[in-house]
């Protein structure tokens, strides 16, 4: 039974722990003056930095757990505050006295630390990465984040749907869309109000222009650090060129403010022709770079997840789908109605990644001629009630979840679950037996994000 | 492999700078002319992201595609504050990364400039001010310039760029 995510809600006298498995959804309450749970991690790993945050968050303890460290609170964070707890309503903070992280690191004759970030030597977020060597060969490695944590969940109480909007589709800028996917499901849900097809068609287009966006990015990028620095050239050409189509669509170059209830008017033949054009540049792309021996030698069997261990570890996205696990929450009708075939390799390395992303940018291209359509719906949402609302959106990254609690038509919490956040905790699977300077070909093979992560 | 340089036989060298419009041109030469005078032809920028959507990066790095080409104009994105003279910061001020700015900027040589990029590190994003913000920039660190924008398109960068060196 896969874990999609662990978290914590303050009700009075009491925390409700809400687990949420694939089929179910278990939710245990626990009393404020002792606050203690125990721990899911023996049976799901992914579900240690979920209780690691309410430790944080909250001050839950997680009795049995092997691994108690702070995840969101860093070394200057006052320990004893718990911010998400609602008696917390303070805007500033004070750095504390320096507490070190202990990493974990493997020891022994020969072995030696590797530290790099939080800020990382290219255009990049920051996150902190910590290797256990020897020699070349990576024997372990720890990934630390939540440099980036802005307390977004906080940051969105007290606020209506409305209001929030801005602020989700701005989480992570590369899954934009598939917030205010997500965000528009749970505006209807609370609404009562079903979503006309034509709109669900518009939306589901700009969810696959984000998509193929980020993953001709990542197919330039991917190569570029193998050092074939050509492919990054002709990949980034077609990313930019999406980029200017999206802006051209929705008024942004990333769709911010592109998901509403009302659709314009599109320029749909000269879509078509774009669309035409890039499934030509693409199966160029794919004829020239399956064709070189030299990089597919850095591809193949680099960075390995093994199918048992995408599945141990309830990974999502690309990441499972290349080892052979095909999860994917457009496999339901109305994607499959519309062109839909799921991506998957079966190698779980680096070159499976690239292979998915590859096959994923071409189907997307299918969808989206079948998607676009005449049409300038526009409907009324009307009002918002009370409740417990949840949504799925399949980003570019993954599986997308976000729960959203309504008391008194204002968000009582507010949590999301980024596919990173699982994706993240697999990343050190990858390391054993690859060497250190093929660890940013790994980590950009997944491509994960650090903002939707620390949130 | 064959059928590109059978593509390139028959096209020739293509540039791919064709969309570019004569505005972007005149302040590419400009860039230029400058970088030249005031930075002896390079000008090295570390970028630092402090608690961004990642959309301030998306753009930075859409600087090196083949449409803007930055790097032809002398300006490199460097990967250690000791090699930069500029700090382009982009999104909030997060209470987790501040001690990490503060020391990436104490790191770089002098003389230096921080250029503030985007809307976040000026507080102008929807972003609310809370515990986990150090919020904005410009209380702890000298910011020479800054680019709206959120996040700002490559050319409203590239422009950034260019009143930045007319004002120094
Ligand atoms: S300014 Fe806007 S685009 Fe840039 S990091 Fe902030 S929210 Fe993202």
């Amino acid at each position: 039974m896969r874990l999609i995510a662990r978290y914590a809600k303050e009700r009075e006298g009491t925390f409700e722990i809400v687990t949420v498995f694939e089929s179910k959804t278990q939710r245990e309450m626990i009393s404020k003056e002792n606050p203690v749970i125990r721990t899911l991690a023996k049976k799901h790993p992914s579900a240690i930095w979920f209780e690691r945050k309410m430790s944080d968050d909250f001050g839950i303890i997680i009795e049995d757990a092997f691994d108690k460290r702070p995840l969101v609170h860093q070394e200057r964070f006052p320990k004893a505050i718990h911010p998400m707890q609602k008696s917390f309503q303070k805007n500033t903070l004070d750095f504390a006295e320096f507490i070190p992280y202990k990493y974990e690191a493997i020891q022994g004759d020969g072995v030696f630390q590797v530290s790099v970030g939080p800020i990382h030597a290219g255009i990049i977020e920051p996150g902190h990465f910590h290797f256990s060597q020897a020699g070349e060969d990576m024997l372990h490695q720890e990934v630390r984040h939540f440099y980036k944590y802005r307390a977004i969940e906080k940051m969105l109480e007290g606020k209506t749907l409305l209001e929030a909007k801005p602020v989700i589709e701005r989480i992570s800028g590369n899954e934009s869309i598939a917030y205010q996917t997500a965000w528009r499901d749970i505006v209807c849900q609370a609404a009562g109000t079903e979503l006309p097809l034509s709109l669900r068609k518009r939306h589901a287009f700009l969810l696959e222009m984000e998509r193929i966006i980020h993953h001709l990015t990542d197919l330039g990028f991917i190569p570029n650090d193998a050092g074939f620095g050509a492919a990054l050239a002709f990949a980034s050409k077609l990313s930019e060129d999406a980029r200017r189509q999206l802006q051209k669509v929705t008024g942004h170059r990333f769709g911010f403010d592109a998901i509403g209830f009302e659709n314009k008017v599109l320029d749909i033949s000269s879509l078509h022709d774009y669309l035409e054009g890039l499934q030509k540049d693409i199966v160029f792309f794919e004829t020239w770079i399956m064709d070189i021996p030299s990089l597919w030698d850095r591809f193949d069997t680099t960075g390995i997840l093994q199918k048992a261990d995408a599945l141990k570890y309830d990974t999502v996205g690309v990441v499972a789908r290349a080892s052979g696990f095909p999860l994917d929450r457009r496999l339901e009708p109305f994607y499959l109605e519309h062109g839909f075939e799921i991506q998957t390799e079966q190698s779980g390395d680096v070159a499976a990644r690239f292979k998915v992303r590859l096959q994923e940018v071409k189907n997307s291209i299918v969808m989206m001629q079948h998607f676009l359509e005449e049409d300038d719906t526009h409907i009324v949402t009307g009002k918002i009630n009370d409740g417990d609302y949840t949504a799925f959106a399949e980003s570019s990254l993954g599986e997308l979840f976000m729960n959203i609690e309504i008391k008194e038509g204002i968000i009582e919490r507010f949590f999301v679950r980024d596919p990173s956040f699982m994706n993240w905790q697999t990343l050190h699977l990858m390391m054993p037996n690859n060497i250190i300077a093929d660890f940013p070909l790994i980590n950009k093979s997944c491509d994960l994000s650090y903002a939707g992560n620390d949130l | 492999m064959i059928q590109f340089w059978n593509k390139r036989v028959k096209e020739g060298i293509l540039t791919e700078n064709t969309a570019l419009d004569k505005e972007l041109e005149a302040i590419k030469r400009k860039i230029k002319e400058n970088v030249k005078k005031k930075f002896a032809g390079s000008l090295a920028i570390r970028m630092v992201d402090s608690g961004s959507c990642n959309a301030c990066e998306a753009e930075c790095n859409a600087l090196s595609n083949p449409y803007y080409d930055l790097e032809r104009l002398g300006i490199y994105f460097v990967a250690s504050p000791r090699h930069a003279d500029v700090m382009l910061l982009s999104g909030l001020m997060t209470f987790n990364m501040t001690p990490h700015v503060l020391e990436a900027y104490k790191q770089m040589p002098e003389p230096k400039w921080v250029i503030t990029l985007g809307a976040c590190p000026v507080m102008e994003a929807p972003f609310e001010k809370t515990f986990a913000v150090k919020a904005p920039a410009a209380d702890h660190l000298p910011v020479a310039h800054h680019i709206p924008g959120c996040p700002p398109e490559p050319l409203e960068i590239i422009k950034g760029i260019l009143d930045f060196l007319k004002k120094i």
